[in-house]
């Protein structure tokens, strides 16, 4: 039933918003006043696409309901989800094993059958929808892979941008008017921009940005995913550029387009890789059939699959390099063998020669100690980490975001905070069997670098929503570091948890700027009085992002997330043989927290707490109308309590008492992560991420984690609230390092050193080549074709053509004068032409018609 | 001898023809328009003898009365009417005479080659002397065969072929209406009009 | 062949349609009153109509148009009067309208 339910119930979910994208297109104007009823038509549609997911939530967790995670033996974890789930999931639990009959090489390293099992894929349904073109053996498809972190997204986009879609009613509302004066938007004249409101072309954009995201989650082929990733970027495209009329914000929407264009150019570098290496584009396993729709069969009378990329990597040995990798990194070999066989020999001989030579290929290693098609592999996983890095703005393409700030408020709550930018992390987690140790250390390194990065940008930052675009570009970090350092669980978690407490923040800024009309933190203050439940939601979020809670009993939902990249971290580091800079990962993560939990409170006091220090702005604040603050509220619950381990609502099952998000990730958590990972090219070994629920680890990371939030939380406290230090002191003490900061590490100047000066300098020489060389010499061509055509019309058309047609115009004119002459209308004349014409067809006939007259 | 060996038939056929001819000529050659007039009178009159010769009585008859009375009697009065100046002349040039005789010698000498090619067509009937006199008698055949009965020609067998023969009933209508029109028409165009053009310089 | 003696044949008659009819062209082509022309049509269906006649005759043929060949002769002869007729009126009209029946004058219509 699950099989049949769940990618219909998804897939309207995801179509939903692209018919209200399509109806608010169409019929946007004409959708009451000023199109009012195009911000009600998208949140209908998104709330049945929430409706739809959490259906679909609800058939996942009655047929594949979570089991606790045990902490210790992993073995029997593993056979136990192999007990509860193997058969359900479309009997890919022989998966490994075929693999293991297929290649010998694979059959050698397996640890026997009990482990082969234990390695069963996780439990998911995938299946094609629509074939789109079919290459050879690659097929281009609109297919779906859906397991537990596609439910889990699934329900927290829909849920959030509902949320969000419901606040933008009342945000937008100002756009309801038929001459909107953009105050920030100037002419040269001095006058302010006016232009018709643009509400329902607000809520267009939010319906196919949710239809893109939706779709990128839904996607079940790589392919997919870059098509569906491209869309989400030019739906972020047209919401950072919304007030089009800004300088900033169409240069922002310009700078977030082409940075991410950087990104996807390694992308497609990865997804090259993958069609070299493993020949399909697609996650899971597709059935083969031959062109008439019949299934193609073993000769055990089985279906054929065409194995996807997850059952590739996904085998029995954690980093097994897939045959297909090896064959690829072997071209003069292959070529040699070929050449061997002689030109006789046919495909599929030449095939089963290769293949027999795969294992041989497997074994043998480079000078520098890489097995063979492992660099493929490395090139292939940070390829496609590269577009996971533009567009979850990582250093070095993180500059993008904080000026996507120039987009509405309820853009960046759900855009830029919460799904898109976060959909580069949901890809690496989604590819994170691809991902060999050492890519898996860039990836760390880059997680780590970001993190540390951005939160000390934040602290200096004054504007509200670039607070929090630096803290979101810093917990994206965390979650890259997660991954990075070996904890799925950890990284998608956090990627879950941060997207209810960051969408939150975002939205209770923006209902502070609605009602302040300014960005400027250094002009609020004491507005908790004036809008407590902005005031009050927003200590939730900024609880819930440094993490507070009462150590190993409760907390709120960044305490589980956070703490569970604390622990992985040093869990790495704490493997033997792993070298001493592993430390940075776990300092840096912790000293991250506790500048998040300083930056974080900054934000609230100088917003919400104190006296206002601008009076007249303080006066005309007000709390935002119902429509905007009940969905703050509903985001507060989540973001404090989607982490908590509570018994499932309404369920006395104690199958689905386990339902927590915990589980639920657990249940699309990667093989490969069971295991520990040694890296082929630097000696360190990534612990499986069970190892981090060591109780030695737990408490100390617990403990670690906790000291910096409350310490961060405490120094902001002194700083802000109760005033004992004076902020400028320090800023004058450290004026350096300030500056340092409030240039935001000086990068977009680098950048602009590093990047634009040079490609000025190239375009302007390239122009003045242009225009010197080029276009002379065009003109030059042009102007020698131009007398060529003139010549030539003088010669051939004048002279010949139309030469010609006068003079059969003249000729033909001369012979009517002449032949004129014979209608002179002297009827005796014409009497004899009758005679003379008889005679004369008489004597033609008689002489060419055989004598049939006077025969 | 000689007297008796002429055949009368031939000797009638010779006087009309050669009447018919020569005044066709004298037709031809006058310029006087009422010598015309007479010469072309006898000419159609001798022309009524050729076919009285060739056992057309009726024909014969109608000749006479039609042409050469009514017809007649219209181109005099066409003479009559037209001729304001006395016996006009209108002089031919002479090029147009050679022209003419030049193209109607042509066409007289396809025509008569053309007669006696066909060997059926200059052998004599030989049973001409067997009919009888009696069956020349064609007036009431040819009344019969205007009111739709074929007295001539009894032996066609077959019933739609007789019927495809069955006079002239229609065509003898249609000539009548026809000749109606023509004769409202021509007093419509004749009609004296008392504007007369003076001639255009 | 003597003419007198000999039986007539359809070509005798045939000869004497072909001088009425050609002597009747000519005087078509060469008179410039618009009455001679009217009269060479007249010798022209004359012509004709002998030869009509002379298929139609039983004395010179055994095989002949019979009764077909003089009905046809008599329409001939109805419709040239009819053609008379109107060819009078015409040339009436004509002369009313020019005060002359020179048919060469008559190129009122010339291209």
């Amino acid at each position: 039933m699950a099989d049949y339910l769940l990618p219909r119930l998804l897939g309207l979910a995801v179509l939903t918003p692209l018919v209200s994208f399509f109806a608010i297109l169409l019929f946007g104007t004409r959708m009451g006043k000023r199109g009012v009823a195009g911000g009600v038509c998208a949140t209908a549609a998104i709330l049945f696409s929430a409706v739809l997911s959490f259906s679909a939530f609800g058939v996942w967790i009655t047929t594949h309901p979570p089991v606790p995670v045990a902490h210790h033996g992993e073995h029997e974890t593993g056979e136990h989800q192999t007990g509860e789930h193997g058969e359900e999931s479309h009997g890919h639990a022989e998966t490994a094993h075929d693999e293991a009959g297929h290649a010998e090489a694979a059959h050698a390293e397996t640890h026997g059958d009990g482990d082969s099992a234990s390695h069963a894929a996780t439990p998911h349904y995938t299946g094609e929808i629509y074939l789109l073109g079919k290459f050879g053996d690659l097929r281009l498809t609109i297919s779906y892979y859906i397991d537990a972190l596609t439910i889990c997204m699934f329900c927290m986009v829909t849920l959030i941008a509902t949320c969000i879609h419901s606040y933008a009613q009342g945000y937008m509302h100002d756009e309801l008017v038929d001459d909107y004066v953009d105050h920030e938007a100037t002419l040269d004249d001095g006058s302010h921009v006016h232009r018709p409101g643009r509400y329902h072309r607000f809520f267009q954009y939010l319906s196919l940005f949710c239809f893109s995201m939706l779709g990128l989650v839904y996607a079940g082929n790589i392919v997919m995913v870059f098509v569906f990733w491209e869309l989400v970027g030019i739906c972020s495209y047209f919401l950072i550029g919304f007030y089009i009329e800004r300088q900033s914000a169409s240069t922002a929407a310009n700078k977030a387009f082409i940075v991410n264009r950087v990104g996807d150019f390694g992308m497609i570098i990865g997804l090259m890789v993958i069609w070299t290496g493993l020949g399909t584009f697609s996650f899971g396993d597709v059935p083969l059939f031959d062109d008439n729709g019949v299934a193609l069969v073993d000769e055990h009378g089985e279906q054929l699959e065409q194995p996807g990329i997850f059952t590739q990597v996904r085998t029995a040995v954690a980093h097994h390099t897939p045959d297909g990798i090896i064959k690829a990194a072997s071209p003069d070999e292959t070529a040699a063998l070929v050449a061997v066989a002689g030109p006789d020999a046919s495909r599929a001989e030449l095939s089963q020669l290769i293949d027999e030579q795969v294992p041989q290929w497997r074994a043998e290693k480079d000078e520098k100690g890489a097995p063979r098609g492992y660099w493929l592999m490395i090139v292939g996983g940070v390829g496609i980490f590269c577009g996971c890095v533009g567009k979850s703005a990582q250093f070095p393409l993180h500059t993008w975001l904080p000026d996507a700030m120039e987009g509405p408020t309820p853009v960046s709550a759900l855009v830029h905070s919460a799904t898109m930018v976060a959909a580069g992390v949901y890809l690496v987690g989604r590819f994170y069997p691809f991902f060999v140790p050492e890519v898996l250390l860039v990836i760390a390194c880059t997680g780590v670098f970001t993190l540390f990065m951005a939160a000390t940008i934040a602290i200096t930052a004054t504007d509200i929503k670039r607070v929090l675009a630096y803290s979101t570009i810093s917990q994206l970090g965390y979650m890259m570091l997660a991954l990075g350092v070996g904890g799925w669980l950890a990284g998608m978690m956090h990627l879950i948890t941060h997207a209810f407490f960051k969408s939150l923040l975002f939205m209770c800024s923006g209902s502070v700027i609605h009602a302040v009309h300014t960005n400027e933190m250094t002009e609020m203050g004491g507005l908790r009085k004036k809008m407590p439940y902005t005031a009050y939601t927003m200590l939730v979020g900024c609880l819930a992002i440094i993490g507070a809670g009462v150590p190993f009993l409760i907390g709120f939902s960044g305490y589980y997330s956070k703490d569970a990249i604390l622990e992985q971290s040093l869990s790495l580091m704490q493997t033997p043989g792993n070298p001493g800079w592993t430390q940075v990962f776990f300092l840096a993560a912790a000293g991250g927290a506790a500048i998040t939990a300083f930056y974080m409170f900054r934000l609230w006091y100088l917003t919400f707490a104190g006296e206002p220090r601008n009076q007249e702005r303080y006066d005309h604040a007000h709390e935002s109308p119902k429509v905007m603050y009940v969905p703050l509220v509903v985001l507060a619950v989540f973001a404090a309590g989607v982490a908590w381990h509570l018994p499932f609502p309404g369920s006395d099952s104690p199958s689905l008492a386990n339902v927590n998000l915990t589980n639920l990730l657990e249940q699309a958590r990667p093989l490969e992560t069971l295991a520990d990972a040694p890296g082929q090219l630097i000696a360190m070994t990534w612990p499986a991420e069970h190892k981090s629920h060591a109780s030695g680890i737990v408490v100390q990371a617990t403990m670690v984690a906790f000291a910096t939030a409350m310490g961060g939380l405490l120094l902001a406290t002194v700083f802000y609230c109760w005033r004992k230090l004076n902020p400028e002191d320090v800023r004058n003490q450290f004026a350096w390092v300030y500056r340092f900061l409030l240039h935001k590490w000086w990068f977009d100047e680098l950048y602009n050193f590093l990047f634009e000066r040079p490609v000025h300098f190239v375009a302007s020489l390239a122009s003045a080549i242009d225009k010197t060389i080029f276009d002379r010499l065009i003109d030059g061509t042009a102007s020698v074709v131009k007398t060529f055509a003139k010549w030539f019309e003088l010669v051939a058309d004048q002279k010949i053509v139309d030469g010609a047609v006068n003079g059969f115009a003249n000729r033909v004119y001369a012979s009517g004068l002449w032949l004129r002459n014979v209608q002179r209308g002297n009827l005796r004349e014409y009497v004899l032409f009758i005679m003379i014409g008889a005679a004369v067809i008489y004597m033609l006939m008689s002489f060419f018609g055989g004598g049939a007259i006077a025969g | 001898m000689l007297l008796a060996a002429i055949n009368w038939h031939s000797f009638f056929f010779l006087f009309f023809a050669l009447l018919a001819c020569g005044f066709a000529v004298g037709v031809l050659v006058s310029s006087n328009i009422v010598r015309m007039a007479f010469y072309l009178v006898m000419s159609l009159s001798a022309t009524a003898g050729l076919f009285f010769l060739a056992g057309a009585e009726f024909v014969g008859a109608m000749q006479l009365m039609i042409y050469v009375g009514g017809t007649m009697v219209l181109l005099i009065f066409g003479v009559m009417l037209t001729a304001r100046e006395r016996f006009i002349n209108m002089q031919t040039p002479g090029g147009q005479w050679v022209l003419a005789a030049a193209a109607g010698g042509l066409f007289f000498f396809i025509l008569v080659v053309n007669a006696f090619q066909v060997p059926d067509w200059n052998t004599p009937n030989p049973g001409q002397d067997q009919l009888a006199i009696a069956e020349s008698k064609t007036t009431t055949q040819i009344g019969a065969a205007f009111v739709g009965v074929r007295l001539d020609r009894p032996e066609a067998d077959n019933a739609t072929q007789r019927a495809g023969m069955s006079g002239y009933l229609l065509p003898f209508e249609i000539v009548s209406v026809h000749l109606l029109v023509v004769l409202i028409g021509a007093a419509y165009l004749a009609r004296a009009k008392r504007r007369v053009d003076q001639p255009e310089s | 062949m003597n003419l007198l003696t000999d039986p007539i044949t359809v070509s005798h008659y045939m000869v004497v349609g072909a001088v009425l009819f050609v002597v009747g062209l000519v005087c078509m082509g060469t008179k410039r009153n618009a009455l001679g022309v009217l009269m060479g049509i007249e010798l022209v269906l004359n012509g004709a109509n002998i030869n009509f006649i002379a298929f139609g005759s039983k004395y010179l043929r055994a095989e002949t148009l019979g009764l077909d060949g003089q009905l046809i002769a008599l329409f001939v002869i109805v419709l040239a009067a009819a053609e008379a007729a109107v060819a009078l009126a015409i040339a009436l009209n004509f002369y009313n309208n020019h005060s002359t029946i020179d048919v060469d004058r008559a190129d009122d219509l010339k291209g």
